[in-house]
């Protein structure tokens, strides 16, 4: 142990703090951007992007009900979703890292599910309400 | 050191490497926290090579060790990944070090090579993506590469101190740096 305190170097307790600050970086800008558009009426909006094509959107905010549903990317590869009252996460899937299913469930906006392997990406977005219509004609 | 020593510790030092990358992708990932968080154990090598190979020979291994590791079990998509990763990481460990032994020790070349490899990998991720929100992950990641990053500077400090070769290596090294 007393080695490894004389070990140490100012520059390394330095550049230690310095690293730490800027990883929350983006973190930060995040909730400044948040907190500038954040609106009375917005709620929470599930995007599911298939390769950067929008495929499904699944409103959270007011779900009460508990659904699941496939993503098929191909015969091979499949991301099985479930939807929990306000809460989303991938359940299963067939890639080889298998983070998706580690990720777990997330609820909050700016979070997101990513599956490398199958360019599947879930991000909770807060929109405002009204442009429900066009929703509906997506999902549809 | 002869031509012939330097290509032979250079070859010896990638394979160690290849090695402990692919041992460390049997390892079944040990932080429940973060998924996708890894060791990187084969930071050590890089470190190694650092303080006892020229700069030019310091790539090399890492160049060695990313193209042979992909090629042994990885997908293009790690190979993009660990590729900019170990870039970047190489890049900021050479300029930490830069500073000199007397204001920095291995400890601070470690993690700053295993923040800047998350840095790397998330940058390429959220550019594949195509949402910079996957960035939001970073402290989660650099928190426990702050914490590897220790475990594998001391490690390295400690092999570089009792390898009586890479002392000896160490010494030529900043011979030729001081020259």
């Amino acid at each position: 142990m007393k080695e490894f305190f004389q070990m140490v170097k100012t520059w390394d307790i330095i550049l230690i703090v310095l690293l730490i600050l800027l990883s929350f970086l983006p973190f930060g800008i995040f909730t400044y951007q948040q907190a500038a558009q954040a609106g009375n009426d917005s709620t929470l909006v599930a995007v599911i992007t298939v390769d950067n094509q929008e495929t499904r959107r699944v409103p959270l905010t007011g779900n009460t009900e508990t659904e699941v549903f496939d993503i098929v990317v191909s015969e091979h590869e499949k991301n099985t979703v479930e939807v929990d009252h306000e809460h989303i996460r991938i359940k299963s899937a067939t890639c080889s890292d298998q983070v998706c299913v580690r990720t777990g469930a997330i609820s909050k906006p700016g979070e997101t599910i990513v599956c490398l392997p199958h360019k599947i990406v879930i991000e909770i977005q807060s929109t405002t309400n009204e442009p429900t219509d066009e929703e509906i004609i997506i999902s549809s | 050191m002869t031509n012939n020593q330097r290509l032979v510790y250079i070859a010896l030092l990638a394979a160690q490497a290849v090695i402990i990358s692919l041992l460390e992708r049997a390892i079944p990932f040990p932080f429940a926290v973060a998924p996708g968080a890894k060791l990187g154990l084969a930071n050590i090598i890089t470190c190694m090579a650092l303080y006892t190979l020229s700069t030019k020979d310091a790539g090399k291994v890492v160049m060695i060790r990313i193209t042979l590791a992909t090629l042994l079990g990885g997908t293009i998509s790690t190979f993009m990944y660990s590729g900019a990763g170990a870039l970047l990481s190489f890049i900021g460990m050479w300029g930490v070090k830069k500073l000199g032994p007397s204001r920095i020790s291995l400890i601070g070349v470690s993690v700053t090579g295993a923040i800047l490899h998350n840095v790397g990998q998330l940058t390429i991720a959220s550019w594949i993506a195509q949402t910079w929100t996957v960035l939001l992950y970073l402290p989660v990641l650099s928190f426990i590469g702050i914490l590897s990053g220790i475990a594998i500077g001391i490690i390295a400090n400690y092999l570089l101190n009792h390898v009586e070769k890479l002392q000896y290596y160490r010494s030529l090294q900043e011979l030729n740096y001081t020259r």
